[in-house]
């Protein structure tokens, strides 16, 4: 990705009238981290990135804006929120557009082209992370990674998210302006993590959820960075009534996880923030992408795809399949 | 009793002494560590990371009942004191977490659920020989091997472990394994020093704390609290990992006819914290909550009790999922002055 | 028997007996409550502007004002709006029904050192629960202050609380007893207007008085504005601030306003010291 001519093109949208601020991505405070940058000013632009190392879903933030209520007599401020996106992330805007979470006059999407990210969890525990922001390039198979004035080479496979390696969308499926070419979709792996998790008997698979929702902090976080879970009252803090309880363990735990993967099927885009924000690690995708998988094999429905497109559980064919209906 | 050595090669005769006991010791879930009840005749190790989840979990559990009662009776019933319990492989800093929120639990009016906990617990540290990337203890007045809110404090020599006592309850630990521990000596006092030594010099990251308590209120409309917010996504990840939180909600929980009213761990960084019935809230946006957190621990416990509450673990920074960065904020807050 | 090195644990408490003090969504509920203990009750003893947290077994626990005066006699007075999980449960019970009741928390309002002064209160809605327990401490030892003055509003005569109270005040030389709503309203025979302006128009000598205020924000603010403007200095103003809270003694740790705690440093401040906390009014 040509950095200049992104920065170029952030600082021209934001220079816009009717563009608010755009959020893209800037390196963070050190190591392989990075951070939502924020720009409002053109000469801010000069500070974002766009790398392997950009796993963040922006798209999260445009329903995550907390909003004033505004002081009497002011009109309220319609313009255009610019927003980098990747394949995943796009579809996360696709899919808001959609179910009409957002508007589309409310956006202005710069598409980049993503040869996929890296899982920056795997990636600091094969190459120590130092205090010294790092860089980091797509290089063919290879990650080019340049660190306190070394160079190293890493075997692309090696550290890329495990949501990338089953990626069948790379390139940006909305954009208003797209940086760079697009990319050639890779040949998707299967997703052997899900075969795992189906391949064990009921008991083992009982118990290994048992494990990992046991874990849970319930720090909500994985709810918090998806960009699907947007619902101004959401059904878990509710008090009045309280579906679920506050107390920590397994089976409050399993309720929450289980009320937002149902929550989730056919809007889940795979984006994998969820696991990737989890402090606790839990293979929060495992349950998602099955699901996913499941509506996707069963009602041949992907969201994020079709902007003329009906929510799925809003939509109904005289031929989807029903066998599970007692 | 003056410092020990225990050699590694006893470490499984000296976990057997432990073993009537009740212990807590950092235990591998996945690839990270928590504080555990080690699995039944299984041997662990202090060959642990950072654990995950702070040790102020075995004082202050993320949920806890504070009395049970049956649906339409007004008999309630506290639970009874629990056992004693042995916290092994506690980092200093979190120990001396412990230790600051103490004062808080103590402030006025005594919470009888920590200090009991706390009376029941014997916290035994080990010193943080690798510390992490952005371990910063001693900009907060600690250290790899500070002994604050330690009863006995455990330093890993290679091939044994030097023993310091520091309370009555840590020299009685140390009486019963008496039999597996040997003199320290000058030696051991020398390879301990030396050890710590090299450990402070690893830390990296480092924030000023002079007059932050002091300028903090004076920032109170400051732009960077807004720009500090931005990307926060409003979960509790930095809070519930932080040693020194102690932030609680209290809520009825009934199963069947059974009910209790119990605490359980709650964040600044939630909506619904301030959130008032009538829909009004004092901190609307992340903005007032991110401003409330970094206030909280940088001015107004300092305020109520002299010391900053943050012991510099670095767990908020390493496990914010967007960056945000405390260490950062602590910058910008000093330049802004 | 309660154990009362736990201050968790709570008191038991019977509903003697409750009435609506304003109808509609939002409805106030008053309770007269006793404790069940007879020590209990007998060693209780709050001060106007205290704070007792209230709950039902199975559904949770408020925090609310004690709205009556200890001069009243052995027993406690809450008076609810209809809103929460908590308040909504607490509106359906009945004289005989059982709550928890634990406190009192907080400071209170100096009834001591302002004896001698005149006493104005500023109240608005639900705002005017606090308020009381001044307005009948002040009845009770009418002979320790130079008088009363109550402005008391609310939307609509229907949402005034105590309504059936005021009718006394008006036949005593020092008290005085000012309502208003905020629209005309046929049968009204009151002041139509909003509080602030109803203070102004009143325009109270600063001299030797007390003024304490509370009721929504925005009203607030204005009061403090219009006692401003007529000459009150900051050490006069009294106000009582609510915020979540869940303990009520210290430790859970939301409901501080800046670097004060209103459970343990509050509910009652001057304004010389809230006018210093930005978060005091926010």
């Amino acid at each position: 990705m040509d950095l200049d001519k992104l920065r170029k093109t952030a600082a021209e949208v934001v220079s816009r009238d009717d563009v608010k601020y755009l959020i893209g991505w800037r390196p963070g405070s050190y190591g392989y981290r990075v951070a939502p940058g924020f720009v409002e000013e053109a000469s801010a632009a000069e500070t974002l990135i766009f790398s392997p190392l950009c796993t963040i879903n922006l798209a999260t933030y445009l329903t995550l804006t907390e909003k004033l209520p505004l002081p009497r007599g002011s009109a309220p401020d319609q313009r255009k929120v610019a927003l980098m996106v990747k394949g995943c992330d796009s579809r996360a805007v696709l899919q808001l557009l959609v179910e009409k979470g957002i508007r589309r006059d409310q956006v202005l999407l710069i598409g980049c082209p993503c040869p996929g990210v890296v899982d920056t969890a795997l990636l600091s525990l094969k190459y120590p992370e130092t205090e010294s922001p790092a860089d980091l390039k797509w290089n063919g198979d290879h990650f080019l990674l340049r660190q306190d004035g070394q160079e190293t080479a890493i075997p692309r496979l090696s550290v890329l998210a495990e949501k990338c390696r089953l990626c069948r969308y790379p390139n940006p499926v909305i954009s208003d302006i797209t940086l760079g070419e697009p990319v050639e979709a890779q040949l998707t792996a299967e997703d052997s993590a899900v075969a795992e998790v189906e391949a064990m008997e009921l008991g083992a698979r009982a118990a290994y959820w048992e494990e990992w929702f046991s874990r849970c902090l319930r720090c909500y976080a994985c709810r918090n960075s998806c960009p699907l879970c947007y619902c101004r009252d959401c059904v878990l803090d509710r008090l009045n009534p309280t579906w679920v309880n506050r107390a920590v363990n397994f089976s409050e735990n399993t309720a929450f996880h289980v009320a937002r993967a149902f929550h989730l099927v056919g809007r889940c885009i795979e984006c994998g923030e969820c696991e990737r924000v989890c402090p606790a690690n839990i293979p929060l995708g495992r349950l998602n992408r099955k699901l996913a998988r499941e509506v996707r094999e069963q009602y041949g429905h992907e969201p994020g795809i079709d902007p003329d497109g009906k929510p799925f559980q809003a939509g109904f064919k005289p031929d989807d399949p029903e066998e599970f209906i007692l | 009793m003056s410092a020990m050595l225990l050699n590694k090669q006893k470490w499984t005769e000296f976990t057997g002494i432990l073993s009537g006991k009740k212990v807590l010791a950092p235990v591998a879930c996945g690839d990270r560590f928590r504080y555990a009840v080690p699995a039944e005749g299984k041997a662990f190790s202090l060959d642990f990371d950072r654990p995950l989840v702070p040790p102020k979990s075995a004082v202050f559990p993320q949920t806890e009942t504070l009395y049970r009662f049956q649906l339409g009776k007004t008999e309630l019933a506290a639970p009874q004191p629990g056992e004693e319990l042995i916290l092994l492989g506690v980092r200093p800093c979190d120990a001396r977490a412990i230790k600051l929120v103490e004062k808080l639990f103590r402030w006025d009016v005594d919470d009888p659920y920590y200090l009991r906990r706390r009376e029941l617990t014997t916290v035994v540290g080990l010193a943080c020989l690798e510390p992490g990337l952005n371990c910063f203890c001693p900009s907060l007045g600690g250290g790899p091997a500070s002994t604050e809110g330690l009863d006995l404090l455990m330093v890993d020599l290679g091939d044994s472990y030097y023993l310091e006592p520091l309370t009555d309850k840590g020299r009685s630990l140390m009486d019963l394994a008496s039999g597996l521990l040997e003199e320290a000596g000058e030696e051991g006092l020398q390879k301990k020093e030396e050890a710590v030594r090299r450990a402070e010099e690893k830390i990296r990251r480092t924030v000023d704390t002079d007059g932050v308590p002091e300028i903090l209120p004076d920032l109170w409309e400051h732009p960077l609290w807004q720009k500090t917010a931005a990307g926060c996504l409003g979960c509790g990840t930095c809070t519930y990992l932080c040693p020194t939180c102690h932030c609680f909600d209290i809520q009825d929980e009934i199963e069947g006819f059974e009910a209790r009213r119990c605490r359980m761990w709650d964040s600044c960084m939630f909506e619904e914290y301030t959130l008032h019935t009538s829909g009004h809230n004092p901190r609307p946006t992340r903005r007032e909550r991110t401003r409330n957190r970094i206030n909280h621990k940088y001015s107004y416990f300092v305020r109520k009790f002299n010391v900053i509450a943050c012991v510099g673990c670095g767990r908020c920074v390493n496990y914010c999922p967007v960056n945000i960065d405390l260490i950062e904020t602590l910058r910008e807050v000093k330049e802004a002055q | 028997m309660t154990d009362h090195s736990n201050p968790y644990l709570p008191y038991i408490a019977t509903v003697d007996d409750t009435w609506l003090e304003t109808v509609g969504d939002r409805c106030v509920r008053s309770f007269k409550v006793t404790l069940d203990d007879n020590s209990a009750r007998e060693s209780w003893s709050h001060q106007p502007g205290q704070c007792a947290m209230v709950g039902l077994l199975g559904v949770g626990e408020s925090m609310f004002c004690i709205s009556c005066s200890p001069t009243e006699g052995k027993f406690l007075r809450f008076s609810v709006m209809r809103a929460g999980k908590v308040t909504q449960a607490l509106h359906q019970l009945e004289a005989g029904d059982k709550l928890t009741v634990r406190g009192p928390y907080g400071n209170s309002f100096p009834m001591e050192e302002w004896k001698g002064k005149k006493i104005l209160t500023i109240g608005g809605g639900i705002g005017q629960a606090p308020l009381r327990p001044i307005v009948e401490y002040v009845k009770a030892n009418i002979s320790d202050y130079a008088g009363l003055t109550m402005i008391y509003g609310a939307r609509t005569s229907n949402d005034l609380c105590f309504k059936g109270e005021f009718e006394e005040m008006s036949r005593c030389d020092d008290l005085s007893c000012h309502l208003t709503i905020d629209v005309e309203e046929e049968g009204w025979q009151h002041n139509v207007g909003f509080v602030p302006q109803r203070l102004l128009d009143l325009n109270p000598s600063p001299e030797n008085t007390i003024a304490i205020t509370c009721g929504p924000p925005i009203m607030i603010r204005f009061v403090l504005e219009n006692l401003k403007k007529l000459g009150f200095a900051d050490e006069q103003i009294y106000t009582t601030l609510e915020n979540r809270m869940k303990c009520g003694f210290g430790k859970c740790g939301r409901c501080n306003a800046g670097h004060l705690y209103v459970c343990k440093d509050g509910p009652v401040f001057t304004y010389a010291v809230l006018k210093n906390v930005p978060e005091a009014f926010a």
